[in-house]
């Protein structure tokens, strides 16, 4: 069994790179770990192969080997042949100091997840360009008429571009900016890195379309490295998977997205939330990902795949050829693609698991929490004489009114910066807003905590019942205390009739209850000996300890690995039911929303640039948005059809930056992006009002949904499309 | 990242099957029943022993011990000791020096009787030496404690509450950067002529706690933002609580170092007035020491030159204590090593704490 | 620039707070200098009552006025450049101490320049090799010239290159004999004076390589570091364009701290080589209880800090594109 994947492959297609048992490793303490193990890979010209692994499979190590630029004190080994289109081909391992420096960059050029410190922070993005020019002896003039070519292509603004400073762009920019001077020096080959990971999902959207453009007018080839399998789906040509630093299926996207041969590429697919897949289908995976320092024999997979038996656990599967093209190391593989494809397409019969809790309109019992009217404006905080910012009034919340109810879940949707932490933090009494009103049970938080009026609720019975946690849960956690002081902390304060024993029980048993065992061994660690979905679940814990009304979860799952995602999501839904609590989700995924909201019968807000311009059931929200911004939101969640071509012409935002929300738009504050706007909603601000389907149901802030409104006889915004 | 956290799988039933029999299946506590892990207690007392025990693991035991395995610590200390040995045992058991004790100007390392020989009026310079490292030892912690004290309290009220009291406290502390140190503290020393080594310590921490404010305010200010302290504040912790347990862990490593620069700097400008002949002379001390030295000529006098070298010696020894024990005070304060060295968790630490796996973990 | 101004206004608030604290020390605090001329000069003159009459002349506080109104007399005379009379030369204050102050702003600033160049170079080079001899070699070497205070390394110098092997002169801004003026003789003399003050200073390079060098070994983990490597940059473009500039940032703020801890130690530097600066004259009054000009001393050094870390602050933004905005809080 010597076959290779390169013996698989059509060796009669032109490759532009050829990788052949490519390993990196390198010496830890407890032994010497192998972050990229004996891969194979053939690249071939003109083809945007998309690479998908979850984090800590070595995905980042294979795009660091293609330009030999693994860090130290890594090692990498193997072959690497470049077949540059004209010329002999360059073995990337022999190369001397000179060569490699040309041959990165000019032949194949690079673009990290890190475009926010990507950039020198003291120098013009004019001087980035300049400087990688002058490196390679490349013509300045000619090459910064290129670089405004590709700034350009990239919808920015080329010449204020060039003459900023990196701090004054935002990340989309940045990440734009990268991918331009990646290009700079005409290379053959990009090998992208996550390039969107920081992005939000418009802006990820926008740059994947970008990405094919420009695929296709420099002739390019492109690798494109990510965890995010809907985001490539559409994209890639190729699909290759990476598991315990192995590939382990790769094949045409069609074929490797509809009829994936091996368990772990089904398994991603099946917990990977989207639009499309109905909820019953979804299931984490088991487990996780294995060690570098202590893969295990045979299979990797095995000790997570249902399948396995005694052959996978002993022979580490060779390449088995599926398809012409397509190819999976799987001893089981036909069994595997036996089974019902993961990916079904257009799954209309969904019920949600819970039924919607009711509207919110007059008839509702009264609100758990209630919000009227909140606005929050930040003003630059000052600090001493010494501060050196410029005040400046940001609206991060404007004029928003939501309701949420007992054992009721209400998902935020939006971008970055347009308010939803903030209008998060308002409702659990986290955030004083500045204007309006938060009450609970009818009583208003702020006058409670300031003893105004006629307390009827202490301010410290509020405090208990609206909880938080937090996106990153690496910050959530002080590092400095154990687990057991870090849970002691509520039971401390809220049940000061138990002693250290009842405590250091009660929360043996939290442990124990959502999955950390053995708790005994947990509760003298320290933070950052916990994986981030076992720091997840203490911060969980720690809020329900407190036994509280509200949650906010702030993004709770965005932090953590792919396959992790739905196991949390479902805890959090689990311990709702027991516990009855209300939950109050923020995400900027609307994969992750639909989720969660489907599955507790929630509802979804989506929020722009600090007001609500959208919410109602996830089936209406889902299905039938009204609001164009729900509807870009809607089209930029990539869904798991790789037919599904994306296309800029078919872009419903006219540009792809959100506007500087200190200083937002007139009337509708989404007129400037909207492909619908028309000239009055430059001056007119539209309403929320009640869309066809029944109170409490759907309500958009859209002249559209009126019938008869000056908007129809309004002229539409006619501006170039997409310049900033 | 998974890499680092091979070592914690989820359990084999993530409490997924909620709804069914599970633990999930018991009556919820709502009424008193006993049945969620969240009415659990315990049936075993918790003894003040275990609490005391824990107490001495984590502040006494675990310090030491990693403070064993660094070499700085271990010189450092051993000079620091030293001295603390020169200012109480060898304090009593040294007779205190007169004028005419012995001979003018004995050499150092020439006889027993006089090791650091001796200065003009004949007193003996070693017993000089002993007899001053108390005041000066005095002098040092007060003025350091005074300096963090002061610096810790105006950075984190500043830092934490922001708003009018921040603008108010970081105006004082900025007027206190600004005004040069050793001049006030001579124009203060003039006024008050302090004698008292405490006293003096504290007059001169007067000019040094204002950049520490401010290098804590700003820190402050970073870890205000946290989530854990934001979700202190939720769970409603006091204000001095959460100051003391959820943001002073995080600056200890900063303060212990402080304290060291800052007795450091006490001692340099509480020598160099001494030597100036500002402050009053109470009892000797190596300043005092340099200043007679000075005025005898010793600059000018070879045979006299000990006389300014044993006090200069004897400040840059105790100067390089500190330093050294301050920098590797950082390794105390840092969790990661803390837990190598905790007694549980010790077996399956296996995070990469090695300084170049850390950063290729980054990468995979 | 609004925190310009916000910055000018803080440094108009120190000015201000100090003159009141020096106000407070002359009049308020127990052996104060008012009270000096009141108990101790009063009754050794013919007339008692003229102990007043001296205090005003001296000190610009009248006794006998009502405090605020005092208060209110000492701040306009002093902001008018009025700091009293001298007592030992019998001169205004402000006159004595004009013809120190460039002597004491010209070793100062050499000395600062100096430190941080040689600082920053160092530190460069050791983090450049890190790990390597020459980085252990200088990083114990810059550690134990932090240890040892500036004016003991002063005290040494003078010990040896002067009074032994007279390679300095022992003290003295110029030599003696010489007529000040714009000639090479005296310049000479001038600089050979300034020597042994200014590499006294140099302790303070230590510490500024030992910031140095971390601050470069920090830069060296980021981002950008990383993307100019591979974009195919120069070694010197990353070394002084990448790595330099963005390692210097925050020494600037380590500057500005030690120029305040450099004026005070001009004091003692001053006294230790009879170079006739401010802090001269400070210790002199002080010596002689002259509490006009140690005040006035005081204050003018005090005022020499402010106005240096001011001009630090307000030309940081010209090192760093981000000043002005830093603080701005992303929501």
């Amino acid at each position: 069994m010597t076959m290779t994947t390169t013996d698989l492959t059509d060796r009669s297609e032109d490759v532009i790179m050829e990788v052949s048992n490519a390993r990196v490793s390198f010496g830890m303490e407890r032994g010497r770990a192998r972050v990229l193990n004996d891969v194979s890979m053939d690249v071939r010209r003109g083809e945007i192969l998309g690479v998908m692994g979850e984090s800590g499979s070595g995905k980042s190590m294979f795009a660091d080997a293609l330009l030999d630029a693994v860090v130290d004190p890594g090692v990498l080994q193997g072959e690497l042949t470049y077949y540059p289109g004209d010329g002999e081909p360059i073995d990337l391992l022999s190369l001397s100091e000179e060569e490699r420096r040309r041959y990165r960059w000019e032949d194949v050029a690079m673009v990290f997840q890190g475009a926010m410190s990507s950039f020198n922070p003291v120098r013009k993005i004019r001087t980035h360009f300049v400087d990688t020019l002058n490196a390679h002896d490349y013509d300045v003039d000619r090459g910064l008429e290129r670089a405004k070519d590709l700034l350009g292509d990239l919808y920015l603004d080329a010449d204020r571009v060039l003459d900023s400073y990196p701090h004054e762009l935002s990340g989309g920019m940045k990440q734009r900016i990268l991918i331009a001077l990646s290009l700079v020096l005409d290379p053959e080959m990009l090998v992208m890195d996550e390039p969107t990971a920081a992005l939000d999902l418009l802006m990820q959207r926008s740059i994947i379309a970008l990405i094919e453009e420009i695929q296709s007018k420099h002739d390019l080839t492109i690798v494109f490295i990510t965890h995010d399998i809907p985001l490539v789906a559409g994209l890639a040509d190729r699909l290759a998977v990476l598991y315990a630093f192995e590939f382990i299926e790769l094949g045409p996207a069609d074929d490797v997205l509809a009829e994936p041969a091996h368990p772990y590429t089904r398994a991603l697919l099946r917990t990977t939330p989207n639009l499309e897949t109905p909820l019953e289908e979804m299931r984490p995976i088991e487990g996780s990902s294995p060690d570098p320092v202590n893969i295990p024999s045979g299979c990797s997979y095995h000790p997570r795949c249902p399948m396995a038996d005694d052959q996978c656990r002993e022979v580490d599967p060779e390449p088995y050829r599926v398809d012409d093209d397509h190819i999976a190391h799987c001893h089981h593989w036909d069994e595997a693609i036996e089974e019902e494809s993961p990916v079904a397409v257009g799954g209309d019969d969904r019920t949600p698991t819970r039924a919607y809790v009711g509207p919110d309109g007059e008839d509702a019992e009264d609100p758990l929490v209630s919000l009227d009217d909140v606005e929050v404006h930040f003003e630059q905080k000052s600090g001493g004489l010494l501060s050196r910012a410029e005040p400046e009034t940001v609206a991060a919340v404007d004029g928003v009114d939501i309701d949420i109810h007992e054992n009721d879940t209400v998902v935020l949707v939006g971008e970055s910066g347009c308010g939803k932490t903030t209008l998060g933090k308002v409702a659990v009494g986290a955030q004083r807003p500045t204007g309006g009103s938060v009450s609970y049970r009818g009583q208003d938080v702020w006058d409670a905590k300031d003893m105004l009026g006629g307390v009827s609720i202490p301010f410290e019975e509020i405090r208990r019942a609206l909880q938080i946690i937090h996106q990153d849960p690496g910050s959530s956690l002080n590092s400095h205390r154990r687990v057991r002081a870090i849970l002691e902390t509520p039971l401390r304060r809220w049940f000061p009739e138990l002693d250290g024993n009842d405590r250091i029980q009660r929360i043996l048993g939290m442990l124990e209850y959502v999955g950390i065992s053995p708790p005994e061994d947990y509760i003298e660690r320290y933070p950052h000996q916990l994986s981030g979905g076992e720091k997840q679940r203490i911060t969980l814990i720690r809020s329900m300890l407190m036994d509280p009304e509200l949650i906010l979860a702030d993004e709770a799952v965005s932090a953590l690995d792919v396959s992790l995602r739905v196991e949390m999501m479902d805890l959090m839904i689990e311990l709702q039911e027991q516990f009855d609590t209300s939950f109050l989700f923020i995400s900027h995924n609307l994969s992750n929303a639909r989720y969660l909201a489907e599955k507790t019968g929630g509802r979804i807000a989506v929020m722009y640039l600090g007001e609500i311009v959208e919410i109602g059931t996830v089936d209406r929200i889902i299905n039938d948005p009204q609001h164009p911004y729900t509807q870009a939101l809607k089209w930029a969640t990539p869904d798991l059809d790789p037919d599904d071509e994306i296309e800029t012409a078919d872009s419903p935002i006219r540009t792809i930056d959100i506007p500087d929300p200190s200083n937002p738009p007139s009337g509708c504050r989404y007129h400037t992006r909207c492909a619908k706007a028309r000239e009055v909603c430059r001056v007119e601000t539209p309403e929320l009002i009640e869309a066809d389907e029944g109170p409490g149901h759907q309500r958009a802030a859209c002249f559209r949904a009126y019938d008869d409104h000056a908007y129809w006889n309004s002229e539409p915004i006619v501006e170039g499309p997409s310049e900033e | 990242m998974t890499a680092d956290s091979h070592d914690c799988e989820p359990g084999p039933d993530d409490g997924e099957s909620a709804d069914d029999d599970g633990v999930g299946g018991i009556l919820r506590g709502d009424g008193g029943q006993v049945g969620t892990p969240f009415d659990t207690t315990a049936d075993v007392r918790e003894t003040r022993w275990d609490r005391y025990g824990r107490a001495i693991d984590g502040y006494i035991r675990m310090p030491l011990t990693i403070m064993r395995q660094d070499w700085r610590s271990i010189v450092g200390l051993s000079i620091v000791a030293v001295y603390l040995l020169m200012g109480t045992v060898l304090t009593w058991t040294v007779e205190p020096t007169r004028t005419g004790d012995g001979p003018q100007f004995v050499q150092p390392f020439e006889t027993w009787e006089y090791p650091l020989g001796t200065n003009e009026m004949g007193q003996d310079l070693f017993a000089q030496t002993v007899h001053s490292t108390g005041p000066v030892l005095t002098m040092m912690a007060s003025g350091a404690l005074f300096t963090v004290v002061m610096g810790t309290f105006f950075g984190l009220v500043a830092g934490y509450k922001g708003g009018e009291v921040d603008t108010v406290l970081s105006s004082i502390t900025d007027v206190f950067i600004n005004i040069p140190g050793l001049p006030l503290v001579i124009v203060l020393s003039v006024l008050f002529e302090p004698t008292h080594p405490i006293s003096v310590g504290i007059l001169l921490a007067v000019a040094a706690w204002a950049g520490l404010a401010r290098a804590i305010r700003s820190q402050v200010l970073a870890i205000r933002d946290e989530s854990f302290v934001e979700a202190a504040r939720m769970m409603d912790v006091p204000t001095p609580e959460l100051l003391i347990k959820e943001i002073l862990p995080h600056l200890m490593p900063y303060i212990m170092v402080n304290l060291v620069n800052a007795a450091r700097t006490i001692i340099f400008s509480a020598v160099a007035l001494y030597y100036l002949g500002v402050l009053p002379f109470a009892d000797a001390n190596w300043g005092v020491m340099l200043n007679q030295a000075y005025h005898a000529g010793a600059i000018y006098r070879p045979d006299a030159t000990h006389w300014l070298v044993v006090p200069m010696v004897a400040i840059a020894g105790i100067s390089i204590g500190l330093l050294l024990i301050a920098q590797s005070l950082d390794r105390v304060f840092n969790p990661r090593v803390r837990a190598r060295h905790a007694d549980t968790g010790d077996a399956e630490d296996g995070d990469g704490t090695e300084p170049g796996s850390t950063e290729m973990m980054k990468q995979v | 620039m609004n925190w310009k101004i916000r910055r000018l206004g803080q440094a108009v608030f120190t000015v201000w707070a100090v003159v009141t604290i020096s106000f407070a020390m002359v009049r308020l605090m127990p052996g104060n200098p008012v009270d000096y001329f009141i108990t101790i000069v009063g009754p050794d003159l013919a007339d008692p009552s003229q102990a007043y009459e001296l205090a005003e002349l001296y000190l610009n506080i009248n006794p006998e006025e009502p405090l605020p109104v005092a208060y209110v007399d000492y701040m306009t005379s002093t902001l008018q450049g009025d700091l009293g009379q001298s007592m030992i030369y019998n001169e205004p204050v402000t006159e004595v101490l004009a013809g120190a102050i460039p002597w004491t702003l010209f070793v100062m600033s050499w000395a600062i320049f100096l430190s941080f160049a040689v600082g920053i170079s160092l530190g460069a080079i050791m983090a450049y090799w890190e790990g390597s001899k020459v980085d252990v070699g200088l990083t114990a070497y810059a550690t134990i010239l932090t240890s040892i205070p500036f004016y003991v390394l002063a005290l040494v110098m003078l010990i040896y290159l002067s009074y032994r092997w007279s390679v300095f002169p022992v003290g003295g801004r110029a030599a003696a004999e010489l007529e000040p003026g714009f000639h090479w003789v005296y310049i000479k003399s001038v600089v050979h004076h300034a020597i042994l003050p200014v590499l006294s200073m140099f302790v303070a390079s230590g510490a500024a390589s030992l910031s140095m060098r971390g601050n470069s070994i920090r830069v060296l983990g980021e981002d950008y570091l990383r993307v100019a490597r591979l974009c195919g940059l120069s070694d010197t473009t990353i070394a002084v364009q990448y790595v330099g500039r963005n390692a210097i940032l925050p020494m600037y703020t380590g500057l500005m701290i030690s120029i305040g801890s450099m004026f005070g130690g001009a004091v003692v530097l001053e006294q230790i080589f009879q170079y006739r600066g401010m802090g001269w004259y400070l210790l002199n009054a002080v010596n002689q209880r002259d509490y006009p000009l140690m005040m006035g001393a005081f204050m003018m050094i005090t005022i020499a800090v402010v106005i240096a870390l001011l001009i630090a602050d307000l030309t940081y933004g010209r090192i760093d594109p981000r000043a002005g905005t830093e603080d701005r809080e992303a929501f």
